[in-house]
């Protein structure tokens, strides 16, 4: 019951903060046009929708077509779903990993840690975008699902380090100390008594490895390394270079993608610090 | 603080714009000289060294783009497959004994200044008087001699295959080179050497290691060409013109006097150069071009589509050895399936233009038999490809729309081409749809380049694009690529479907020994070739890829077009100045004068 | 301190190691075969015979001949002799010729967009986090730059500087028409191909520097200690002034780790913009399936950042205390 009076109470206090309301309303919007954006086009994404070819947005073609005459409009409310579930599981299993890396280190401490944490710092050092670069160029064929398991798999050691140290500090107050004595087994205090305490620290975290997957995968895309059988925001940058549509003016095509995503990972943290202020009342008074 | 650092944003920013401005402007090079005399006193023995300008007189150079792929990393001439990043290599240093015209089908000597077959295996070739290499040395017979050897001494060097038929090449003089052939010679790929095997200076290359000959860089090469080497970056080539080239008095003193060959890294940076007149001739592929000469922006071969012109075939080859692409009723129906209009209006905006069903290109219609074009050849008919597929067994049984092997089992067939190939890759999307509507079940996939790669050599694939054949004095050098033979586990350079019918193999090996003078046996072996082909369908042959070229009258006028009286190829690719890429350079003219 | 320093260079060791197998690995256990993808145009003349003679001999030129243990060890031999192997994109330059012209271009790129988004970052960053009225403007700014992707903001910059404009060039690193020299010309060339990039380079990471030091300071202010100094009635500069050194620690160590990516390169940016760093030949590499350029500009970039991070970890403890007590607070 006083569990849920808190959180009712965050709920309260988040809803009421400008941040948390101008972010939420942005993505809530391309959330919702990612979702039925498709319905509302006849054209599939690569149908050469157009016979004459490069045309600026009109009635017809809301975000006019590309240089084959495809519509951008369904490119791009089909590309912000790919962005979206990139973000989601790319941003989400970067979190998990660094979640459970984290904990467990930061829980047992001794060698475990020492393991765990040589092989986070490894990874922590290696630099994400050339292993990216270099495992994405051996798969042949690369979907979004493969995209976001290598974000996911690359992305987990700063958050790792972060839970790390957050457990050491957690691990050693009194209420854990407590559930220890009543000889509860360990991953039951890990989950049941630490990880409550830090939720909403991992949302936070989770809201920026969101954030963070979205760049990443714009920029394997970009460089031609992304999906190689779905449209996504970054591919739409890719072909519209490799087309010449700075050039040729076409600003149609390369404007929307960059501009959704600068908004949706924009909007992603300032969510973030709105809950930063909502989470931390210190920050509130700035 | 922070005024400090804005202070040094702008006298960034002004001192920017400030080069930006004066940058066009011709300005005297004032400090070159000093810098100059400091380098002669610390070295006063080198007076042969070429001193490269530090700029290049816009009057005075050709900018051209589209060949290089890459940094330029070696200049050795028989490395013809990194040579695309040295385009001048062969061609500008290296020279051949013979040019050849495309489009008119005619060897125009060269380094020789006749051929003479003086039996029916011997052929004796006189080089022409007074041609001197860049370092002054004469070039003699024993030079022709001596490279056409290496390729006897060295397994590796790619023109070795020709010693199976040749005996021996010898000078016999000064002037002239004796070429002994065995009884049963491939004549066409004979002559097809004769312009593409880059003559070396014997008195340079003698001493050379094995791993030297056949591998090395060869930096600062001496030929005996029109230009000569004189810098490179990671984005361009620059070569400097030979004012002693054994050939000015021949064909005449190439117009520019530097040519700066440029690697775009892109369509956006290519394009934006022709529009703004720096780049000359650009070769690259430009989408959206047919519209920039509609508008007179840039020139072009041709006035309207296909405004370039044929370069190659793009060929699908079929993997003959699955089913159903193993059942020649099948594979024709496909044919006729395939929306090649909308290969050429979609994906390629006009540029391009549908292939000839033999697969030859125009400049090879000669050996195209007509007859068998008109019973045999094929076109886009989506109703007859269905009545095909009806006809041969192929029934929808399960109500999918797409049909099932007369047996019933159903199939999926993918097309492929490399990842990034954009004009392929938007040409098999229509591929597949097209086939789609004839009720034959095929998907696109682009994989990359090296697994696309390992696919058609190891003839795992199902249906892909190739167009390894390039422009050909014979008929004989598609086929040659399209029935490879013997079929071996890997296909590294041709039949990639692994298309295995002895008959056909038996064809292109007879057109392989037909003596090139003997047109009229040739054209009977190529429409044999055409008729097992157009009944077999083991591949086909869809659209011509172009010979890319777009160009600006801004600085060099009298470029080859469609009106020319002796029409050039306006190309800069590799492997294309002895097809008449020099001969454009040659007739240019510096624009108003 | 002894034994931290220890473990901190055993670690090191230990990523080198592991990060050099890998590197070995990516040409040999990855599907593709580089010779054979290098031989693809050149045999198109050729009969089958010549071909396997060919694949035979560049084999035996890459090494790969040998058994695998012996490859293995061959490799860190001539990677002590700074041996770095063969590119076959551009054969026959050795490797390291080839990254060696082109880390000039990260640095001279880099070095300055760097120093200067950090310099000017923490400077904006500071004052935001005193001024509300300039927090309600630079912060929002620093976050959109920190959530643009950067090669749209190149794109977005060189559409409008570049073609709408005209005012800069929008591809190389020095105009085509000019060889380097030393004259104004060519320096003036330079420092025009130069700024596109640079300023793409310099406003995102400027957003990221600004909000890292906004969000320090912020926190510093909050800490306990400052409030204590403010009921002991400290002058709010002299709280301001520790908060900010507080502040400044972890941004060096932003700092160290970026000058560590030096080496990597602003790959986007290069990619963009065509300019000749380790990221354009690294993606080169991968797209012409150059096996040898991609390990060893891998290897260059390991090493970067390794060296980056190890003079953190010395200087760190130089600096401050508090890493000392923490490297035995953490274990206990």
């Amino acid at each position: 019951m006083k569990n849920l009076r808190i959180h009712n109470e965050i709920l309260y206090f988040a809803l009421r903060n400008k941040k948390v309301q101008i972010g939420l309303i942005i993505i809530l919007f391309f959330v919702l046009l990612a979702l039925i954006g498709p319905t509302l086009t006849m054209y599939q994404p690569f149908e050469y929708a157009n016979p004459l070819g490069p045309q600026a947005p009109s009635s017809k073609f809301w975000m006019g077509t590309t240089f084959f005459g495809q519509d951008v409009f369904s490119q791009f409310v089909n590309g912000l779903r790919a962005t979206f579930i990139v973000g989601l599981l790319g941003g989400g299993i970067g979190t998990l990993l660094g979640i459970v890396i984290g904990f467990t280190a930061g829980y047992y401490g001794g060698i475990v840690d020492e393991i765990l944490n040589a092989l986070t710092n490894i990874v922590l050092v290696i630099p994400t975008m050339a292993v990216l670069l270099i495992i994405a160029a051996y798969l042949d064929v690369r979907s979004v699902f493969t995209e976001c398991i290598l974000i996911g798999l690359t992305s987990w050691p700063w958050t790792a380090r972060a839970v790390r140290a957050q457990t050491f500090s957690l691990r050693t107050r009194d209420f854990v100390d407590l559930a220890k004595l009543s000889g509860m087994k360990s991953f039951k205090i890990i989950f049941s008594e630490i990880a409550p305490n830090m939720m909403s620290y991992l949302l936070l975290v989770f809201i920026l490895q969101f954030g963070g997957a979205i760049l990443t995968a714009a920029t394997l895309d970009f460089i031609g390394l992304g999906p190689t059988n779905a449209i996504s925001l970054g591919l739409m940058m890719q072909y519209s270079v490799l087309w010449g549509a700075l050039p040729f003016g076409m600003w149609w095509w390369f404007v929307p993608p960059g501009l959704a995503i600068t908004a949706i990972v924009g909007a992603l943290y300032c969510t973030n610090v709105g809950l930063d202020e909502v989470f931390n009342p210190k920050l509130r008074e700035m | 603080m922070h005024k400090k650092f804005l202070v040094l944003l702008s006298v960034l920013l002004v001192a920017s714009f400030v080069f930006s401005s004066c940058a066009p402007a011709a300005e005297p090079v004032a400090e070159e000289p000093a810098a100059e005399e400091a380098v002669a006193e610390e070295a006063p023995a080198e007076p042969e060294e070429e001193t490269i300008p530090t700029e290049f007189p816009r009057n005075e150079t050709i900018y051209v783009s589209g060949a290089a792929w890459g940094p330029a990393s070696t200049w050795n001439p028989f490395q013809p497959g990194s040579l695309a990043n040295t385009t001048g290599t062969i061609g500008f240093v290296y020279e051949f004994l013979y040019n050849f015209d495309p489009q008119t089908g005619a060897l125009t000597p060269w380094l020789a200044e006749s051929g003479t077959w003086t039996d029916d295996t011997t052929f004796v070739v006189t080089l022409r008087p007074n041609m001197t290499w860049s370092d002054g040395e004469a070039l003699t017979a024993e030079d022709v001699a001596y490279t056409f050897n290496l390729g006897k001494e060295y397994a590796t060097i790619w023109f070795s295959p020709m010693w199976n038929y040749v005996e021996s090449v010898t000078a016999t003089s000064d002037k002239e080179v004796e070429f002994k052939l065995t009884a049963e010679p491939l004549f066409q790929e004979f002559e097809n050497n004769l312009y593409n095997v880059p003559i070396v200076p014997k008195h340079l290359w003698e001493g050379k290691s094995e791993e030297d000959i056949t591998v090395g860089a060869n930096e600062n090469p001496v030929g005996s060409g029109a230009y000569l080497y004189l810098a490179n970056s990671e984005d361009r080539n620059i070569w400097v013109r030979n004012e002693n080239w054994w050939g000015i008095d021949v064909f005449g003193e190439p117009a520019p006097k530097y040519i700066v060959d440029i690697r775009t890294s892109s369509n956006n940076v290519a394009l934006g150069m022709v529009l703004k007149g720096e780049l000359d001739l650009s070769n690259n592929f430009l989408p959206g071009v047919a519209e920039m000469a509609d508008k007179g922006y840039v020139k072009t071969y041709y006035a309207d589509a296909p405004y370039m012109l044929s370069a190659n075939t793009a060929v699908l080859f079929l993997n003959t050895t699955i089913k159903p692409l193993d059942d020649a009723a099948f594979r024709r129906a496909l044919a006729f399936a395939i929306d090649v209009p909308s290969i050429v209006n979609v994906a390629y905006a006009q540029l391009v233009k549908a292939a000839s069903p033999s697969g030859l290109l125009p400049v090879l219609d000669r050996f195209v038999d007509q007859d068998v074009m008109a019973e045999l050849g094929y076109s886009f008919d989506t109703a007859k490809a269905k009545q095909m597929l009806a006809d041969a067994g192929y029934k929808d049984v399960d109500g999918d729309g797409f049909v099932e092997t007369p047996d019933g089992e159903t199939f999926e067939l993918e097309v492929t081409c490399p990842n990034g190939w954009t004009d392929w890759m938007a040409a098999i999307d229509i591929i597949a749809s097209s086939s789609q509507a004839a009720g034959i079940n095929v998907k696109a996939a682009y994989p990359d380049q090296g697994a696309w790669n390992t696919e058609l050599q190891g003839g795992t694939f199902n249906m892909t694009l190739n167009n390894w054949a390039a422009m050909s004095n014979t008929p004989w050098a598609l086929y040659n690529l399209l029935f490879r033979h013997p079929i071996q586990e890997q296909m590294q350079s041709g039949n990639f479907g692994r298309y295995e019918n002895q008959e056909m193999f038996d064809l292109v090996d007879a057109l392989a020994e037909i003596p090139m003078s003997d047109e009229a046996a040739m054209q009977e072996a190529c429409s044999n070739i055409q008729e097992l082909m157009l009944t077999d369908m083991p591949m086909i042959p869809l659209w011509y890829n172009g010979l890319w070229a777009q160009y600006s009258d801004a600085n060099w006028t009298n470029w080859p077009d469609e009106n020319s009286a002796n029409p050039t190829l306006p190309t800069t690719w590799s492997g294309y100045w002895q097809l008449g890429g020099l001969m454009t350079l040659i007739n240019l003219e510096p624009a108003g004068e | 301190m002894k034994r931290y320093l220890l473990r901190k260079i055993l670690i090191y060791l230990l990523t080198f190691f592991i990060a050099v197998t890998i590197d070995w690995m990516i040409p040999r256990f990855m599907p593709g075969d580089p010779i054979r993808n290098m031989l693809t145009r050149v045999s198109v003349s050729s009969n089958a015979t010549a071909i396997q003679q060919m694949y035979d001999y560049y084999s035996h030129l890459f090494g790969l001949d040998l058994p695998l243990w012996q490859q293995y060890l061959n490799f860190w031999k001539s990677l002590f002799q700074g041996d770095l192997g063969i590119s076959t994109y551009l054969f026959p330059t050795p490797v390291i010729d080839v990254i060696k012209r082109a880390v000039p271009y990260d640095i001279f790129l880099l070095l300055p967009a760097i120093l200067l988004s950090w310099y000017a970052g923490n400077k904006f960053g500071a004052v935001a986090a005193r001024s509300k009225r300039l927090d309600n403007t630079i912060t929002p700014l620093s976050y959109i730059l920190n959530a643009t992707p950067y090669m749209w903001l190149g794109i977005l910059l060189s559409w409008f500087f570049g073609i709408i404009l005209g005012i800069f060039p929008i591809a190389g690193a020095y105009s085509y028409s000019l060889q380097p020299s030393f004259s104004w010309k060519f320096i003036g060339s330079v420092l025009h191909h130069w700024f596109l990039p640079f300023l793409s380079l310099f406003m995102v990471e400027f957003g990221g520097q600004a909000i890292g030091m906004r969000n320090m300071i912020i926190y510093e202010l909050e800490a306990d200690y400052s409030h204590y100094l403010g009921t002991l009635g400290a002058p709010q500069k002299l709280i301001r002034n520790y908060a900010f050194r507080n502040a400044i620690l972890p941004q060096v160590t932003g700092l160290a780790l970026k000058l560590g990516t030096i080496v990597a390169g602003a790959l986007v940016t290069e990619v963009v913009f065509s300019y000749p760093g380790i990221g354009y030949l690294l993606l080169a590499a991968i797209q012409n399936q150059d096996y040898f350029l991609i390990q060893g500009c891998f290897l260059f970039i390991i090493v970067g950042v390794l060296i980056a991070n190890f003079a953190i970890d010395i200087i760190y403890v130089l600096i401050d205390p508090r890493t000392r007590r923490g490297m035995t607070g953490e274990t206990s």
